[in-house]
């Protein structure tokens, strides 16, 4: 789990609050992975969660390579060029492999029945988990600790660090301009239109493949951006870290309704500062027992999720 | 140019083991309403849908505007920018799009914007309705509404045939006899319909030739009129 706890002490409420905000929209970005696939092929890809963990020993990867790995030991300039290049190039690969997977795994199983593609999503989970452990071994890692801890806010009982900045002023911009993308132009009202209705979409000369290999591509992305924003932030990574931050955002996406876009984001958020207020009032034992419930209380009591009230199609 | 825009020979089709269409032929010549009619589970729909690419022809040729959309594999998204569009049966409106949203999807093909913006006009003229509900989701409309709007965005490709399946399906009559007029209407202004219904008697009278499908057969062709006073079908399709 991604513990932030050691760092916050003895603080109160609005602490917690705040620490679950950052904490959920981190889930939101990859929970709008799950959701997008969802929305638009009704699979839930349970490799996603993994990819973010690719995507998280990739970014790791290149600052080791390009011998970027303390803040002290290094330039101002090679630290953001080092960032700059994990946030382009992580995104890309995660983004890559997505439309990979889906083009020679789940391409040729579209008219089989959707248990079929569920249990190849999990041998997919597998396989990249194998390919993590591979790759940096089954210890955890040290992610290169590239953002100050410094303190931003004068408040007392709060803390808000350039991490903590770093992680809004990523994963919010970006799920704004996703939100603008899939609203406004082209392509997302293609997107939308393919995951209410696949036949129409086809009758109105949508290139239906087309649309669903966009979606994995920027499903893949937000895991990557996600996994580039973790690392930073919690300073290390692990070959089944994609395994637990992908149930959270699993439960997030539901939450919010699955295939719905805002959904997966109030899930996020939600289930980010759920997580964090049952950590510090309950115990960090609880927490995930905690989230899980909310899990099993949704899908018995509104399976459809807080915003997924979906308008009945007419005949 | 030949008179035929569309000229299906020997059409076959199915799904998993099962062929639905046993060597199916018609012919649709510009400017023609055709009607097709047949009962339940004849084929109709399965006919619209290869036409259009979604269902896989077997076999047969489909020759649309002289191009073989069979042995050319011309993929569902390409059919519809050679010019053959659907308005499908039960609409399939996209229904948390909005109703504008919907026609733009109709248009997805087109580049010319001022082009699209002049034809949304000319389906808001076409059906006032559209226009008052233009921001509201298409999921929202009542049945009429959802069938004038699954038609007016298949117009929104600029087809030169447009394929109509069940447009009177669970339809009041009196909105009934108002599609039937725009497809007249639209008929009357050049455009080339393939009508397939259950309404075997609204389809006939607006169709100039009509069709009679029995389990993926064609069983009687002839002209609308001399279709509709034909005894068997009477008997069979008009209920009489």
């Amino acid at each position: 789990m991604l513990d932030v706890f050691a760092q916050t002490g003895a603080a109160g409420f609005e602490q917690f609050l705040l620490l679950g905000l950052v904490m959920g929209s981190l889930y939101a970005l990859i929970a709008l992975g799950y959701t997008m696939v969802y929305g638009i092929i009704e699979l839930i890809n349970f490799a996603h969660g993994d990819l973010f963990m690719l995507g998280g020993f990739l970014a790791w990867q290149l600052a080791w390579t390009l011998g970027v790995r303390t803040l002290d030991a290094s330039s101002t300039g090679a630290v953001v060029g080092a960032v700059a290049l994990m946030l382009v190039t992580a995104p890309l690969a995660c983004a890559a492999l997505n439309v990979a997977t889906d083009r020679v795994i789940y391409r040729p199983l579209r008219s089989a029945p959707k248990l079929t593609v569920i249990v190849s999503a999990i041998g997919v989970s597998f396989v990249f988990m194998n390919v993590g452990s591979l790759w940096l071994g089954t210890s955890p890692v040290k992610f290169p600790d590239l953002v100050p801890d410094a303190n931003l806010v004068t408040a007392a009982g709060v803390r808000f660090t350039w991490k903590d900045l770093m992680v809004v002023g990523v994963t919010v911009p970006t799920m704004v301009a996703l939100t603008l993308f899939v609203k406004f132009t082209p392509l997302g009202k293609a997107m939308r239109a393919t995951a209410q209705n696949p036949t129409a979409a086809k009758l109105m000369g949508i290139n239906v493949d087309r649309v669903i290999a966009v979606t994995f591509a920027i499903g893949g992305s937000l895991a990557g951006v996600a996994a580039v924003v973790n690392g930073l932030y919690n300073k290390s990574v692990h070959y089944q870290m994609g395994f637990q931050n992908g149930l959270y955002a699993f439960t997030a996406a539901v939450l919010g309704g699955i295939g719905n876009i805002p959904g997966a984001v109030l899930g996020g958020l939600v289930i980010g500062v759920v997580g964090e207020l049952s950590k510090a009032y309950l115990g960090t034992k609880w927490s995930e027992a905690v989230v899980f419930t909310i899990l099993i209380v949704i899908l018995v009591f509104r399976p459809s999720g807080l915003l997924g009230a979906r308008t009945r199609e007419k005949v | 140019m030949s008179a035929a825009l569309l000229e299906v020979t020997d059409l076959e089709a199915g799904y998993g083991p099962i062929n639905v269409l046993h060597k199916l032929s018609l012919r649709v010549d510009r400017g023609e309403i055709v009607a097709m009619i047949g009962a339940n589970g004849a084929g109709k729909t399965t006919t619209l849908m290869c036409l259009s690419g979604v269902v896989k022809a077997r076999g047969g040729k489909v020759v649309f505007d002289g191009r073989d959309l069979v042995a050319e594999r011309v993929p569902a998204h390409n059919i519809v920018r050679l010019g053959l569009a659907q308005s499908p049966e039960g609409r399939k409106i996209f229904s948390r799009l909005t109703v504008l949203e919907n026609l733009e999807m109709g248009a997805f093909t087109r580049a010319d914007k001022d082009g699209v913006r002049a034809d949304i006009e000319k389906s808001f003229v076409m059906f006032p309705i559209l226009r008052e509900r233009q921001h509201q989701a298409g999921g929202l409309l009542s049945g009429g509404q959802q069938q004038m709007l699954a038609i007016a965005r298949a117009l929104m490709a600029r087809p030169k045939l447009l394929l109509l399946d069940e447009p009177s399906l669970g339809l009041a009559p009196q909105i009934v006899v108002q599609i039937f007029d725009v497809i007249k209407e639209l008929n009357r202004q050049g455009m080339s319909v393939l009508l397939v219904e259950q309404n075997a008697r609204m389809a006939l009278k607006v169709a100039h030739r009509g069709y009679v499908l029995e389990t993926g057969r064609i069983t009687f062709t002839d002209t609308g009129e001399t279709l509709l006073n034909d005894p068997r079908i009477r008997a069979a399709y008009l209920g009489e």
